[in-house]
């Protein structure tokens, strides 16, 4: 009897779990269409390519895709999924017509939720911010790291004018770009000072921009409170799937027996890559750490040679410093390697933070100070300049070199500011 | 030293093309720069894509501070009588009889209070502080004791024609007090009692007076509506929950079965499992990267350091041979990465496999699934706070000057990223092309002279190029 009640319980608990899930997802499907995905019944596919479209753009963050015509999303999915390491070649061999493979997709979302919790990180990517933020973290916004999208526009040789238009028009754009934001900084401190002693939470003390705007707009702040509400709802749902998910993970192993076995092909490379596709990803990488070995070469050779000719007499607690020495020098390197490593340096603040206005000489409650904000910064930018003027000196030089190398000539430096 | 004008000589530069596309360089042009242009052009765009999303919080903020249309008042008032009567939206907004007569000692309270700083300010003292001071009594108060009108505004109720009387309601309050700075906030102390014992005469009997509202001088009256507030509030709590069953996620049972699934779909698939997918390529790519410059910093460090003694004479040492031990590792990882994404034999990975390209290519042909088009990879998604276990943390500052320093410098430190991106990309693709450069005609001065300003000078300054020949 207990069994039987306890497989009933069992039973109802997957749907529950199923539909929790759907209800953290954006566009998720209903319980039943999961269910017919097990049986790979072909109505199931159009939804399921839909939510795996939705779920992975807003993972990617691509907004350009949203209005592709179903077969390119279904090829996009594809790409994706490959992209982020899928192992499974039948999704690639599915049609996108979104006619049949449901029990494919819903494998690939499995796959993408046991990787990492998606629901949360969904929900924190359009998570509603009602407060004035501001970001206080490490990467620069702003430079893209060696991934330009290629553009084909110009074909043809470029005039160097060109390039030095397109830097002034850079410079300009920068130049209005602060000065907005000062213009923004302004406002905002007046608003804060202008609503002191509104905000319910008493650590926050007045309201942002997004709070005021609901008070002046009645109309925006209908919709505001719909928003935070469904994310309410999403919110719950996702907690209540992550109390259920150990059913959902059971049925997915039934699933996947459910499956016929791949064909295996261990010999033929899978990648299909256009070639040289990565020719620009690589080379500023290489280039600099090569640059970096030539230099450093260099260095620990005259090193190494100003040591041997200063190395006198060596008493036996030389051997002994020397040993405590490689040892605290290892311990450094070690300690140094950690910062790049694999999930290291995840304790940094990596967040935006709400910006809130307090009195100068208060304590203040728990939160960042804007000044121990503003001192990272200044050593960052003095950090920054440095390495921009090396790069400028580097060019110099080398550009004189050539100089050097033409005569009749004299070439007059502009005068440093 | 005399300056001769230089004779225009025709020039054609003509380099042998190979495989792997040479600059060519015709007098000012430059062959393959498509990636220069590029670089550019993004860089560009992400401070438009900025500026655009600046100047829309601009016209929001410059909105707020602007006198507010009347139909946007907000809306801490009572909504129009019958309609509150018949509506009671929240148990919690139908006042007790206890509530009515507390407020009423309350309003009491407050009109005296409301009389001494009148007698305060009449006195010719007009002191800032004393002002705020009862004011935010004030405030504190009407807030204390009526929190349930503020949710009978449930946003918007149609409350136009409500509010308009209602605020009119402080005006002529206003005069009569004769207290022109504290303007707002006497009245509205006052307000709760004709608007809860008689919440049919308040409407009607007001007259209609069209003041503006300004965040300025009423900013510190306005109350979010009690709907919002309780869902910010769950909000938080929800967010809360989430992320302490994140850091508690230790549940065996769950992530054995998930870790269970991904090695099943391994095992039944048909790939590899060695292979690095182009994500997991990518993030190496970039911790490399960031490596580079670490280790660059540290030795930069090292270098400019002064040893004292031979004790850190030999650290110093020590690190740098270090450094340069971890640097060859990291080229050898890179190496071996940029093999595998070419498909190269790279020693000590799949022996079996085919060495032809040709062979590849049919194969790819056969295999056909996985289509062409690779998603572009979307840069570091901080700015959306990607980490599900987000509290939201503040930033405290107290002034304007404040705010706007840490901005700048924000700024400047994203500008001087950029630049120094741009100026590497510069450096790898002009420098090659100036070296080989061998006759001296105008133009080729000409573009040694523009990309020495690229690059030396940030394209702001210029040098000056003379031809040294003695005077005749």
């Amino acid at each position: 009897m207990g069994r039987r009640r306890h497989l009933a319980d069992a039973a109802g608990a997957l749907p529950e779990a199923i539909a929790a899930l759907s209800r953290s997802l954006p566009a998720g499907p209903s319980p039943e269409i999961f269910r017919r995905a097990k049986f790979d019944r072909p109505e199931a596919a159009p939804a399921l390519w839909r939510l795996l479209f939705r779920v992975l753009s807003l993972l990617r963050a691509d907004r350009a895709s949203a209005s592709r015509a179903p077969e390119a999303q279904a090829r996009w999915v594809k790409a994706a999924l490959r992209a982020q390491g899928y192992p499974r070649l039948g999704l690639a061999r599915l049609p996108e017509d979104g006619s049949q493979g449901s029990r494919e997709l819903l494998l690939a979302l499995a796959w993408l939720l046991a990787r990492e919790p998606l629901p949360e990180r969904l929900l924190a990517q359009t998570r509603v911010r009602l407060g004035d933020e501001m970001p206080v973290c490490e990467c620069g916004a702003l430079a893209s790291p060696g991934q330009p999208a290629p553009r084909v526009d110009t074909a043809g040789p470029v005039d160097v004018r060109r390039l030095q238009w397109l830097m002034g028009k850079l410079r300009f754009r920068w130049r209005n770009l602060m000065a907005s934001q000062q213009e923004q900084c302004a406002l905002l401190g007046k608003i804060h000072a202008y609503t002191r002693g509104c905000h319910g939470d008493r650590s926050l003390g007045h309201l942002s921009v997004a709070e005021t705007e609901l008070l002046r707009d009645p109309e925006g702040g209908r919709q505001l409170l719909q928003r935070l509400e469904s994310e309410n709802a999403r919110l719950e749902a996702a907690l209540e799937w992550r109390r259920r998910e150990l059913v959902f993970w059971q049925w997915m192993d039934t699933v996947l027996g459910a499956c016929p076995p791949e064909a295996s092909q261990p010999t033929f490379p899978p990648r299909l890559r256009g070639r040289g596709r990565r020719a620009g990803a690589w080379g500023p990488v290489a280039w600099e750490l090569q640059a970096l070995q030539e230099e450093l070469q260099a260095a620990v050779g005259a090193r190494r040679a100003a040591w041997a000719a200063r190395v006198g007499g060596q008493g036996p607690e030389w051997s002994a410093a020397r040993q405590a020495a490689q040892e605290a020098v290892g311990r450094e390197l070690a300690a140094l390697r950690q910062a790049w490593a694999r999930g290291g340096g995840r304790a940094q603040p990596h967040r935006p933070h709400r910006l809130v206005r307090t009195e100068a000489g208060g304590p203040g409650g728990p939160g960042l100070r804007a000044a121990e904000v503003i001192g990272v910064l200044r050593s960052r930018e003095a950090c920054l300049e440095e390495m921009l003027c090396q790069l400028q000196e580097q060019c110099r030089q080398q550009l004189a070199r050539l100089a050097g190398a033409l005569p009749g000539l004299i070439w007059i430096p502009p005068p440093r500011r | 030293m005399e300056f001769r004008k230089l004779k225009e000589l025709p020039v054609q530069v003509v380099i042998k093309q190979k495989l792997d596309d040479r600059p060519i360089v015709r007098n000012n042009r430059l062959g393959c720069s498509r990636r220069l242009v590029a670089e550019l052009q993004d860089a560009l765009d992400t401070c438009a894509e900025r500026q655009r999303q600046l100047e829309q919080s601009l016209r929001v903020s410059r909105r707020l501070l602007r006198a507010w249309e009347p139909a946007e008042t907000p809306t801490p008032e009572p909504t129009p009588g019958p309609e509150t009567n018949e509506e009671a939206p929240s148990p919690a907004c139908t006042p007790s009889p206890q509530d009515l007569k507390e407020l009423e000692l309350l309003t009491q309270a407050l009109q005296k209070a409301v009389h001494v700083r009148k007698g305060i300010s009449k006195a010719g003292k007009r002191d800032n502080a004393s002002s705020l001071k009862s004011g935010s009594i004030a405030t504190s108060a009407t807030t204390a004791a009526a929190p349930h009108w503020a949710s009978q505004t449930k946003l918007p109720r149609g409350t136009r024609q409500a509010t308009r009387p209602a605020k009119g309601l402080p005006k002529p309050r206003l005069l009569s007090a004769g207290d022109q700075t504290c303007a707002g906030r006497g009245p509205l102390a006052a307000k709760p009692g004709p608007g809860l014992r008689d919440p049919q005469k308040a409407p009607s009997a007001a007259p209609q007076a069209p003041e503006a509202f300004t965040l300025k001088e009423k900013g510190t009256l306005l109350q979010l509506p009690m709907a919002f507030r309780k869902a910010a509030s769950q909000n938080s709590c929800l967010w809360a929950q989430l992320s302490s069953t994140q850091t508690s996620d230790s549940m065996d049972a769950t992530t054995s079965s998930k870790t269970q699934f991904l090695q099943k779909m391994q095992v039944t698939s048909g790939w590899p499992s060695s292979r690095l997918s182009a994500a997991e390529v990518e993030a190496e790519v970039g911790r490399l990267q960031k490596a580079c410059s670490l280790l660059r910093l540290r030795m930069e460090e090292e270098l400019t350091r002064d040893p004292k003694d031979w004790m850190q004479e030999y650290r110093g040492l020590l690190t740098l041979e270090g450094l340069q031990a971890i640097v060859g590792q990291c080229l050898h990882r890179l190496r071996e990465l940029q093999a595998e994404e070419s498909g190269k034999e790279v020693p000590g990975c799949h022996p079996r496999r085919p060495h032809s390209t040709v062979l590849t290519e049919v194969v790819e042909q056969q295999l056909g699934p996985w289509p062409e088009e690779r998603p572009p990879m979307a840069s570091l998604p901080c700015g959306g706070g990607a980490d599900p276990t987000w509290s939201p943390q503040l930033l405290l500052y107290s002034s304007k000057q404040e705010l706007q320093t840490l901005a700048a410098l924000r700024l400047r430190v994203d500008m001087l990223d950029q630049q120094i991106h741009l100026e590497k990309v510069l450096m790898a693709e002009l420098l090659p092309l100036v070296s080989m450069q061998e006759p001296l005609g105008a133009p080729q001065l000409a573009l040694c002279r523009a990309v020495h300003s690229l690059l030396c000078e940030g394209g702001q300054r210029f040098l000056t190029i003379l031809r040294d020949e003695p005077a005749d």
